[in-house]
């Protein structure tokens, strides 16, 4: 363990060797690229544990060590330099600093969809906080009363080491796979809920009502743990473009259901088309326990994101419900996993997506049944919609099945927006172009029903603007 | 000499090979050019799912690729005299019957002319993988079926190819002309403990022709092996495939059709009966490459014991291929709790006018069926038997009648043995 000795020595001298009093001074001056020295000054900056700090270091070694996938698109991913990004920014900085740069057709685009001028500043990262606060402070007195903890991540690690280190790393571990060892490495910012056992969260939780900074990162660190018959419903990102300079966006989310909870994750990602969105994210689902995961992907330059639940209890319960949106020069590589880990659990997986232009989405997928989980179910359905005759969809699912008492299903249909549905609106005086937004607006409609309705509103409209001027 | 598992010959080895066999120069040739892609080759990639599930090391045969083609003459199957076959045995010439040379189709030693290098290439590239290649290398038995043009044969061709070697590398071309129409049935069985059989079948379906193909697997225990079945379908040509597997240890088999031109249409049949230890892999691939193109895939697996499928399947329609219509479907049924069924269907569709789906299940049988004909008096294993057959009754009903009976049986014979193993 020659690097493990390394890194000691590394701690030990560092303060010697590199001398500075002020990490902040000092962050604000940071190089771009990922070293053991980037990953010390993100740990001192933080002033973390010791054991956090390990961590870090170990998961930059694996993440060094491992291969670059060959699987997804491997040409994107092999043109990401790693040497060019910065591992750890203020959040003042990566965003644009001036509303001026912003560009305007993310402008627009915040026009259109009706959001604030405060909120738009927030989300195009002018501003750091959006201005809630008169909103959260009410929630957080509410949340309190239950018991419930709700930070950002950083502010858990310091205020409740124990349940964080307790739980750390057990979904997801840094050597899961490369990306997760990148953030791992370098994680900064994200969520951290506890609720209590038998308490149900009401309203949903929200990142942006987090009066904290961070929680837009690059390299965010989520964390959620549901104790027993407890439930919450979060929810993170919106439909608004997020605007970055910075391309890269890897996250890591960790989910942990006990006995009879219920989480319900909400993902919408607008990222602006210059990123690369390369998410982990894994829940547990313990005895009689639910995890729902809807994910909605709808920019970036390349998503790769497979939400996953492995049900480990009895009775335990899986779905993941996602629609993508690949426009031009998009492509969409999502889809989800389903480990059967427990006699009689059952899983559902939806997935929808588009293709417009030459966009390309896929669903890549995994269900898998251990040996002895007898009375599983699991059904798998894909659609996909292509627009225009560059579009490309793929659908790539994988079954293993190591029971024989079980039920698996899986379906897929590719097909293109139909000529007669458009046909047959036009006949009843509605324009081609109303035409289409409806069908399209029908395809993704079980998706969009389950959103809350501020979010069932925006992405309607999202999906109006994306539409425009499309030819069929 | 073997390297990680992977024989490597040298180009004297090839050259006794080419003699032993009685080549010309063109043949010689395309052995020496396959021989340098060869070696560059590495073993395939496990992180690739084609290869996921199954170890390349166990099916590719040792030492022995090269040596060992004298063999006794009790090896040699009888050759059935009412119907047309032909014998293909390792290190000899095919041996044909009296039924088959009066079908009207030139059949011939492969590379018994030039043509066969060019028509070879475009269904077998050498191209296409280290297995591939391989048998490009080091095929020791072949076979040119040529179907002049408009010839249509109501018998089935059945071509014989016992795995009596140690390494058999059996290489079959089939190239059925403008508006013929054969039916070819292609057996692999025989063979003991440690035989490889590494097998490349192409074949080329011309404009609006026809050809039916038959490929039954039935090995005996212990005999790993790898056969690719490749095809080229032209306009408005079509191609039918019925593939039954039922037996070797561990097997792998690739099944692709290239849709070349409008019109043309594919259809694939495939039947895996598994028990024991049995490891089956089955790889098929329907490729439009070009618009106004059909294809559909029914594949079906049983397996009971220990025995383990992994089948993948790709669909794929290229840019220029619009108004293609493609399905696929894959349906397991597993019989004891200890078989196991790997399925990963999957699309990859670069235009949007096109009709697509794909579907796969995986599921026990079901009781109340087998429980009702318990309650008409029928015993449970021969219960069980016939739900098996009729699960796997409508992927049979797409397989030309001329042969359905073969097929049959080959189906209840190996169901029978699987009923007496616990």
């Amino acid at each position: 363990m020659s690097s493990t000795r390394n890194i000691a020595d590394l701690n030990q001298d560092y303060r010697d060797r590199y001398g500075f009093a002020d990490p902040e001074e000092f962050l604000l001056k940071a190089p771009k690229g990922l070293s053991h020295e980037v990953v010390e000054m993100i740990s001192r900056y933080k002033n973390e544990p010791e054991w956090m700090n390990a961590y870090r270091h170990e998961a930059l070694d694996i993440f060094l060590a491992k291969p670059m996938p060959r699987w997804g698109d491997s040409e994107a991913l092999d043109s990401i330099d790693f040497e060019d990004i910065h591992y750890y920014l203020k959040s003042s900085e990566g965003a644009a600093n001036n509303w001026d740069d912003v560009p305007e057709n993310i402008k627009n685009t915040f026009d259109r969809l009706g959001i604030p001028e405060a909120e738009q500043k927030f989300l195009a990262g002018v501003t750091a906080q959006y201005e809630s606060e008169v909103v959260y402070h009410s929630i957080d007195e509410d949340l309190k009363k239950q018991g419930v903890l709700f930070t950002d991540m950083d502010t858990a690690l310091r205020e409740h080491p124990d349940l964080v280190r307790k739980y750390w790393a057990t979904v997801i571990p840094s050597r899961d796979n490369k990306f997760s060892a990148l953030n791992s490495a370098v994680w900064s910012g994200g969520s951290f809920i506890y609720v209590p056992p038998h308490t149900k969260v009401e309203i949903p939780l929200q990142a942006y009502f987090r009066i904290n900074a961070e929680n837009m990162g690059q390299f965010e660190r989520t964390l959620i743990i549901v104790d027993e018959g407890a439930s919450v419903h979060y929810i993170e990102g919106c439909t608004a473009p997020v605007y970055s300079t910075n391309s890269l966006h890897s996250a890591v989310v960790e989910l942990v259901a006990l006995k009879g909870a219920k989480i319900r994750y909400t993902t919408i990602q607008n990222w602006s088309n210059n990123i690369y969105n390369l998410v982990t994210k894994r829940a547990h689902a313990h005895e009689d326990a639910v995890i729902e995961w809807v994910d909605g992907n709808i920019g970036s330059k390349l998503t790769m994101k497979y939400p996953a639940v492995v049900l480990l209890g009895e009775r335990a319960h899986g779905e993941v419900l996602s629609i993508a949106y690949a426009g031009d020069d998009q492509h969409q590589d999502a889809g989800a996993k389903m480990i059967h880990a427990a006699p009689n659990t059952t899983s559902r997986i939806i997935s929808k997506s588009i293709s417009k232009n030459n966009g390309r989405s896929s669903y890549r997928g995994l269900v898998k049944v251990n040996r002895g989980c007898h009375g599983c179910r699991t059904n798998v359905e894909c659609d996909a919609l292509l627009m225009g005759d560059q579009a490309r969809s793929d659908t790539y699912p994988t079954m293993e099945i190591g029971e024989n008492d079980v039920r698996v299903e899986h379906e897929a249909r590719v097909s293109k927006l139909a000529d007669e549905q458009i046909f047959y609106l036009q006949s009843r005086g509605i324009d081609p172009d109303q035409a289409r937004l409806m069908i399209v607006n029908g395809f993704i409609e079980p998706f969009v029903r389950e959103l809350p309705m501020e979010y069932a509103v925006e992405l309607n409209r999202l999906i109006e603007l994306e539409m425009e001027g499309s030819v069929g | 000499m073997t390297t990680e598992g992977k024989p490597v010959p040298g180009k004297s080895d090839v050259r006794r090979l080419s003699e032993q066999l009685g080549e010309g120069e063109a043949a010689l040739n395309a052995r020496l050019a396959a021989l340098s892609t060869y070696r560059a080759r590495d073993l395939p990639s496990r992180v690739d799912h084609l290869w996921r599930y199954t170890n390349p090391v166990h099916l590719l045969p040792g030492d022995s690729l090269l040596s060992n083609l004298s063999l006794p003459d009790t090896t040699t199957t009888s050759l059935p005299t009412d119907e047309p076959a032909v014998l293909l045995v390792p290190g000899r010439a095919p041996l044909l019957n009296k039924a088959a040379e009066a079908l009207g189709l030139t059949i011939a030693p492969l590379f018994s002319d030039d043509m066969d290098a060019e028509a070879l290439g475009v269904t077998t590239p050498s191209e296409a993988g280290l297995f591939a290649s391989l048998n490009a290398v080091a095929w020791n038995t072949g076979l040119s079926v040529r179907v002049p043009r408009n010839l249509r044969t109501d018998l089935p061709l059945r071509l014989l190819i016992p795995a009596v070697a140690e390494s058999c590398l059996p290489r079959v071309l089939v190239d059925v002309a403008e508006g013929a129409d054969v039916t070819v049935v292609e057996e692999h069985f025989g063979g003991k403990e440690g035989h490889r059989v590494i097998g490349t079948t192409g074949i080329l379906v011309g404009q609006g022709a026809r050809a039916k193909h038959v490929v039954v697997e039935r090995w005996q225990e212990g005999v790993n092996g790898w056969l690719s079945v490749q095809s080229r379908v032209e306009r408005d040509g079509s191609y039918q495939l019925a593939c039954a597997t039922v037996g070797g240890s561990r097997v792998k088999l690739e099944l692709g059709a290239d849709l070349a031109g409008q019109g043309a249409r594919s259809e694939m049949a495939g039947v895996v009966l598994g028990g024991d230890n049995q490891f089956l892999d089955h790889h098929t691939r329907h490729r439009h490459l070009c618009g106004h193109t059909w294809s559909n895939i029914d594949f079906k697996v049983a397996l009971t014991g220990r025995a383990r499928s992994s089948y993948t399947g790709l669909i794929r329609i290229e840019e220029d291929a619009p108004g293609s219509e493609a399905l696929q479907e894959n349906r397991n049924l597993l019989l004891s709790d200890t078989a196991r069924a790997d399925s990963v269907p999957e699309l990859e569709i670069l235009t949007d006018d096109v009709s697509c789906s794909h579907g796969a299940t995986a599921a026990p049988i079901d009781p109340q069926q087998v429980f009702y004909l318990q309650s008409r008096g029928i015993a449970r294993d021969e219960a069980v038997r016939l739900v098996v057959q009729g699960f796997l009754e409508s992927t049979l009903d797409m397989v030309p009648t001329a042969v359905r009976a073969d097929l049959d049986r080959v189906v209840v014979e190996r169901l029978a043995q699987l009923g007496e193993s616990p």
